[in-house]
């Protein structure tokens, strides 16, 4: 394959991808807690020796995916007028038991189990200050405070762990809206929760469309940069090759 | 190309949410109705570079890794258990619940029903019974010649007869909770059914804490709240509509490959 063939071919590559993760965030615009990724691209540099009426140094440029970034900030807090539905407005995460160990979410969509522990949606029970936390029927109406606090009728029941980590970008996503990282988990300094609220997922569906769009339309550029190198060996071949 | 069937997860995922949406606004004027969400969750991702693996051997890390996602999934669809407005009445027997808790209805099959629609009714022989003629239970039964009846704040059933001016208790209301309410299966005819995730059914007296109290000549409209049940159906459907030019863009590219050759 010549260069024209293979430089393209590693932006088509490029664009693929870029479009799995464009289709992921849009997929994801409903998924409380979601945070939208963008691919980040570099060039890799290959030297290649200059032809005789080429002066100085040539190189061919290839694009190769350099990582997916995550934009961190704080999607739309929606009402959902759920008791156990909570927004953390600011940096932080919820922290949840799973059989793997602790994770970590942003997605606050939580319900009682049938021992009144409260659980996410996958039934992973939610941690505060001392382990999971257990709602009795006789508490009545539960509140949570902006910090957490969780009181019922009876007093106060707990508080939920809201923790931040000094490198956010750098937590894994394990799917089911669950982070996990090898980072110690701080305490939140940032965070103010909020009760009977979901926070929405921070997808732009304007900047994701465009976005596709661009794609779209520089893949399309490529393929007909490689279909017009084609066309030029055809025709050299098809010249060269008459016999006068 | 990954792109299609991501897209394809996302248009599940809205068309179920439409769905849930469009049975929240049926069932607007249901009596005792809760609300309905559905809940996503993003799908497993796979790895294709590690964050924070080392790019050379003095140390230095990759800031951010390669994830890829797979789409999204309907985790749950949920109900809203918060207490709808309450409608006043002219029937004697419509109660309506200010708090928590369920009555529990005997179904046909014998196994026990709960409800928060109390639009009651008697049956030929007096008892308290649902629209659909289910015993409410404990059995209640009014005699036939009473005057009046009252129904108290604490579920005590109260008549008077005729020709006679001291009050007859005929019976007491019980209200029925659980540990985890959102975890009833709904059965239909505003019925639910207990479950394993909402834990066994404690019965008390209404009133008593932890439980609501009974309010007579009042039934609990439906928690659904229109507008916000509007603004959502745009919302997924405006999200649908995102997924499909997803898979639009998609088909155009892989298009062009295909004729790459030609």
């Amino acid at each position: 394959m010549d260069n024209v063939s293979l430089l393209s071919l590693s932006y088509q590559i490029a664009a693929y991808r870029s479009m799995d993760v464009i289709a992921n965030n849009i997929a994801n615009v409903s998924t409380p807690g979601y945070k939208r990724e963008s691919v980040k691209f570099e060039e890799v540099l290959q030297q290649v020796k200059p032809t005789e009426d080429q002066k100085g140094q040539q190189s061919l440029s290839f694009v190769k995916d350099a990582g997916v970034l995550r934009d961190l900030s704080g999607g739309r807090l929606e009402t959902t007028g759920s008791t156990f539905d909570l927004a953390i407005n600011g940096d932080g995460y919820f922290v949840v038991q799973t059989p793997g160990g602790e994770r970590y979410t942003r997605n606050g969509h939580f319900t009682l189990n049938a021992d009144g522990i409260i659980v996410t949606g996958s039934g992973d029970p939610l941690l505060g200050d001392g382990g999971p936390i257990t709602i009795a029927p006789d508490d009545g109406d539960i509140s949570f405070g902006v910090d957490g606090t969780i009181s019922g009728k009876q007093g106060q029941l707990g508080k939920v762990r809201l923790v931040d980590f000094a490198n956010p970008r750098d937590l894994a996503k394990e799917g089911d809206s669950l982070y996990s990282t090898t980072q110690t988990a701080n305490p939140a300094e940032h965070a103010v929760l909020a009760q009977g609220m979901l926070e929405s997922s921070n997808v732009q569906p304007v900047i994701e469309i465009a976005r596709m769009i661009e794609v779209m339309r520089a893949y399309e550029a490529t393929s007909s940069l490689e279909k017009a190198s084609a066309d030029m060996k055809r025709q050299a071949i098809q010249k060269l090759g008459t016999v006068q | 190309m990954r792109a299609l069937s991501i897209a394809a997860t996302g248009m599940l995922a809205q068309q179920t949410n439409v769905e849930v949406i469009a049975n929240n606004l049926a069932n607007m004027n249901t009596t005792g109705y809760k609300a309905q969400r559905a809940a996503f969750q993003d799908l497993l991702y796979q790895n294709i570079q590690q964050a924070g693996a080392q790019s050379s051997d003095t140390g230095t890390l990759l800031p951010s890794g390669i994830q890829l996602g797979a789409g999204v999934r309907t985790a749950a669809v949920y109900r809203i258990t918060k207490t709808g407005d309450l409608e006043s009445t002219s029937n004697p027997y419509d109660v309506a619940i200010n708090g928590a808790g369920y009555f529990r209805i005997q179904l046909p099959d014998g196994t026990d029903g709960y409800t928060r629609d109390g639009n009651f009714s008697l049956s030929p022989e007096g008892q308290l019974v649902t629209q659909q003629g289910y015993v409410v239970q404990p059995g209640i039964a009014i005699p036939s010649t009473a005057t009046a009846v009252t129904i108290n704040t604490q579920g005590q059933v109260v008549v008077t007869l005729p020709s006679q001016t001291a009050t007859q208790t005929v019976g007491q209301l019980e209200l029925t909770r659980f540990p985890n309410e959102a975890g009833l299966k709904a059965l239909g005819d505003n019925l639910y059914a207990e479950t394993e995730s909402s834990g066994g059914p404690q019965a008390g007296v209404p009133g008593s804490t932890g439980y609501g109290t009974i309010q007579q000549y009042f039934l609990e409209t439906s928690n659904v709240d229109a507008v916000n049940e509007i603004t959502s159906l745009i919302t997924a459907q405006r999200a649908y509509e995102m997924n499909s030019k997803v898979i639009t863009a998609a088909n155009e590219m892989l298009q062009q490959t295909a004729q790459l050759g030609s």
